[in-house]
């Protein structure tokens, strides 16, 4: 990996369980509020209610997936947050980089069963997905011209964004990209992952020797990465800055992670390496953190290998796992982390796993270093990870 | 049909193993690893089979794992289950 | 800025299988559209398009590697086993390769169909692991990385009609980092059941063919399926490359393109929506355009990279089909025109003024 230089990071939104802001979401955190439940959004056949982190009372725009209509939300409170309005776009070449699962899918149940039943169903719901690409969303809503790409590594794909995202920056072919994830909770992946048997019947436990799974969850990340250039002639200070990523395949099985971190060792290795970040300075560790018997043990003994001693959490006993949203959401966290310089516990963590490689924080850290990790594991053996650096502003 | 070759049609059809029918198949052969290869993912989808076909859930996975050792075990196992 | 070549290409759709399969059609002509039976709420209704053949697959890899896989991941398979034999690759071990997959749709047939019947038929209880896996547009990725051991970063990308350029931007961008030294990199897309029921609902009354995509004013697409795989690398290779990749620039456009290169390969391919941006922006200059060949899908501008590849080795053109239909002033080359330039851009346009140009030039 060439050495490129820190992209600054302007503009932070989000919106999920914990909280419809950045601001409301941590304040969640640190009281350590939680409110798993059984859906509301769709019913289910389930004998038992399998909890899930939904966002509440959100109601998007009716033309839009909701997965977008979520995106669109967290991207004006970055665009905001960034000190941007559509003046101050005007003439700025700007990219969109947004990963998601549930809203790239062809797929809505309604129309799909009615085909199949041999009707001719009206094709609103398919023009709905046609209409409600992530990034394009965001694009048209802003009036975006540079590059845009919707990213579907599964639940990488939050973290993957802000890498690509940077790299278009230090490239030179953006002054501005906004990234994020964006997904929203769907009967769909609501049932296939209690078939995988890695979901849990009550609230998520990440690495806790009783954890059974993880609970899925919703919502949108988005970042607003900026050039030096762009941030200097409007005099934007930046919140953080993107130091370092690193994505590796482990190529072992479909949806299992490699059981010795092969591919998450060499993604915290490219990351570290791209701006010579050692790891005893990293102040913490956001971790992937699902909750299912294998994510947790591989994670665990990865970052024992690789990052022994620096503190971890997860974060998704707080949102559940919000997928495609993951990665960004979790970067999101990690920023206003490192603004505050503490994290909070890592929630539903109790009794230590002997056969794990170290345990979460189980109450609030405070910290005096600079630098942060977040790694996202995803179904296909994608392992990414991003290192995170405080930024300038006071 | 009885519950083996119920079993094996099953299986043969959903987890596309057309060799569970050929003549001359070791009902003892190992299902998982360097047998016929089934893999985690493998064992999720057998779980889901068994409930459709046979009308039981298997809750614990590690309790599924030792009956999922052979076509034959699978098949004691189904029976025990069915005659709770 | 380092030097990215093109060392093998894989390809197949309605014209056959492999990349010479592929210069062939170029060469000979027309691709002649086969009928695929399509179920709709009035029966089974016929639908021209232009469909790949998965049989060679088969032959290339064992049934029990296959046991799981869905079509789309197969089609996958297919072009990326295809592309790394024509670059001399190994279909195994490939450490730090990179993976980049550009799809409009993903698994369309696993989605609506296997997926949702799992539970529609059985309950919420029922629903199949594994068709849930594969309905994930990054199980092609996924299973690929699996099947050739490509460890590199893996990624793949979905922005219909734009997937392949802004795909390919990121495949660029990490050799051009230094991230990989070589990235194998793929389009796909399924005509499934759903997407080509879709496409006669948008459509009604179906074209039957011939495509004629110069002909800007008229409608006269027909569906394709397939896959388009490329083994790009940033390193000193030792076989001869096909070209090599200059550039790759996509987004929204405000007015016309200025493409500033010596030939065009247009992407248009038949949608009457978009003709007339292909007309402007090909006006006045030297093009070509192959899409009868291969038909219209999202993926359809990686085998118009494919076709700019082997057109750069050969150093003439290939002709265009139903060239005398073009209907904008501009110079479009017969068969065997000699490239007066090593230079050539491919040019694809799509939804609110979304455009893609890959740019390609000589060894």
């Amino acid at each position: 990996m060439t050495q490129t230089k820190p992209v600054a990071i302007t503009g932070l939104g989000c919106i999920c369980a914990a909280g419809d802001s950045v601001v409301a979401c941590l304040d969640a955190m640190f009281r350590g509020d939680r409110a798993p439940a059984p859906p509301v959004r769709f019913t289910t056949t389930h004998p038992y209610p399998f909890p899930v982190f939904e966002v509440p009372q959100f109601l998007g725009e009716p033309e839009l997936l909701r997965t977008s209509a979520l995106a669109l939300f967290a991207a004006r409170e970055a665009i905001v947050d960034a000190g941007l309005n559509r003046e101050t776009l005007d003439g700025l070449r700007v990219g969109v980089c947004m990963g998601t699962t549930v809203g790239s899918t062809m797929n809505d149940e309604g129309f799909s069963r009615a085909y199949r039943a041999g009707q001719e169903p009206d094709l609103a719901p398919m023009d709905l997905i046609l209409n409600s690409n992530p990034a394009d969303v965001i694009a048209r809503e802003f009036g975006f011209m540079g590059p845009c790409q919707t990213v579907v590594n599964a639940c990488s794909s939050g973290t993957d964004v802000i890498g690509l995202g940077a790299s278009w920056i230090a490239a030179g072919i953006c002054d501005m990209v906004v990234v994020g994830g964006a997904d929203e909770l769907s009967r769909i992946t609501y049932n296939g992952f209690i078939s995988l048997k890695i979901s849990d019947e009550a609230p998520c436990k990440p690495f806790d020797v009783q954890r059974k799974g993880l609970n899925l969850g919703e919502g949108a990340g988005i970042l607003v990465l900026e050039s030096e250039q762009s941030r200097q002639e409007r005099n934007c200070k930046a919140r953080a800055f993107m130091l370092g990523y690193g994505s590796a395949c482990d190529a072992y099985h479909q949806t299992a992670p490699k059981p010795d971190g092969d591919g998450l060792k060499r993604a915290i290795a490219e990351a570290l390496a791209c701006h010579n970040t050692e790891a005893s300075s990293v102040a913490f560790v956001n971790a992937h953190g699902t909750g299912t018997p294998d994510n947790d043990r591989v994670e665990s003994h990865t970052l024992a290998a690789m990052l022994p001693g620096v503190p971890f959490l997860s974060t998704k006993g707080y949102t559940g796992h919000t997928l495609g949203a993951a990665g960004a959401i979790e970067a999101i966290f990690c920023v206003a982390c490192l603004e505050q310089g503490r994290i909070p516990a890592s929630i539903g963590f109790v009794t230590a796993d002997p056969g794990l490689g170290g345990c979460p924080v189980s109450e609030p850290l405070t910290f005096t270093g600079t630098v942060a990790l977040s790694n996202s594991l995803a179904f296909g053996g994608n392992n990414a990870v991003v290192v995170l650096g405080r930024g300038d502003r006071a | 049909m009885d519950t083996k070759t119920k079993l094996k049609k099953a299986l043969a059809d959903e987890l596309n193993l057309p060799e569970l029918n050929a003549p001359g198949f070791d009902d003892d052969a190992p299902l998982f690893g360097e047998g016929l290869g089934l893999d985690s993912l493998d064992a999720v989808e057998l779980v889901i089979v068994i409930q459709k076909h046979f009308g039981f859930e298997i809750k614990d996975m590690d309790e599924g794992k030792t009956a999922f050792s052979s076509i034959n075990t699978l098949s004691a196992y189904i029976d025990k289950r069915l005659s709770e | 800025m380092r030097r990215i070549t093109i060392q093998g290409i894989g390809t197949f759709g309605g014209f056959g299988t492999g990349v010479q399969a592929l210069a062939q059609a170029l060469e000979k002509g027309l691709v002649a559209p086969s009928i695929r039976a399509v179920p709709t709420g009035h029966g089974a209704t016929e639908l021209a398009a232009l469909r790949a053949d998965l049989a060679p697959l088969e032959v290339l890899v064992q049934a029990r590697t296959l046991r799981r896989m869905d079509s789309f991941s197969k089609l996958a398979l297919l072009g990326a086993r295809l592309a790394l034999e024509d670059a001399g690759l190994e279909p195994a071990g490939n450490d730090n390769l990179g993976l980049v997959i550009a799809t409009g749709y993903g698994a369309t047939t696993t989605t609506t169909y296997a997926l949702m019947d799992s539970i529609s038929r059985d309950g919420d209880a029922c629903t199949s692991p594994i068709h849930f896996a594969n309905s994930m547009h990054n199980t092609a990725a996924a299973n690929i990385s699996l099947q050739i051991g490509a460890t590199g970063p893996n990624l793949t990308i979905s922005q219909f009609h734009l997937s392949v350029p802004s795909a390919l931007l990121t495949a660029r961008q990490w050799l051009l980092d230094g991230r990989v030294e070589r990235v194998l990199f793929g389009a796909v897309d399924e005509l499934s059941d759903l997407m080509a029921y879709l496409w006669m609902r948008q459509r009604g009354e179906h074209w039957a063919g011939p495509m004629a995509p110069l002909a800007t004013q008229q409608e006269t697409a027909i569906p394709g399926e397939g896959a388009a795989f490329f083994l790009l690398s940033a390193r000193d290779e030792v076989k001869p490359s096909y070209c090599t990749l200059q550039d790759v620039s996509t987004g929204r456009h405000s007015g016309p393109l200025a493409c500033g290169t010596d030939l065009l390969v247009l992407g248009a391919d038949g949608r009457q929506a978009f003709g007339a941006t292909y007309a402007a922006a090909a006006k006045g200059a030297r093009v070509t355009c192959f899409t009868p060949h291969y038909g219209s899908m999202p993926s359809g501008p990686a085998f118009d990279l494919a076709a700019a590849a082997l057109m750069l080795r050969r150093g003439k053109a290939y002709a265009t089909p139903a060239s005398e239909a073009c209907d904008f002033s501009a110079t479009v080359l017969p068969a065997d025109a000699p490239l007066a330039k090593e230079e050539i851009s491919c040019l694809t346009f799509a939804a609110d003024r979304g455009f893609g140009r890959i740019r390609l030039g000589g060894v």
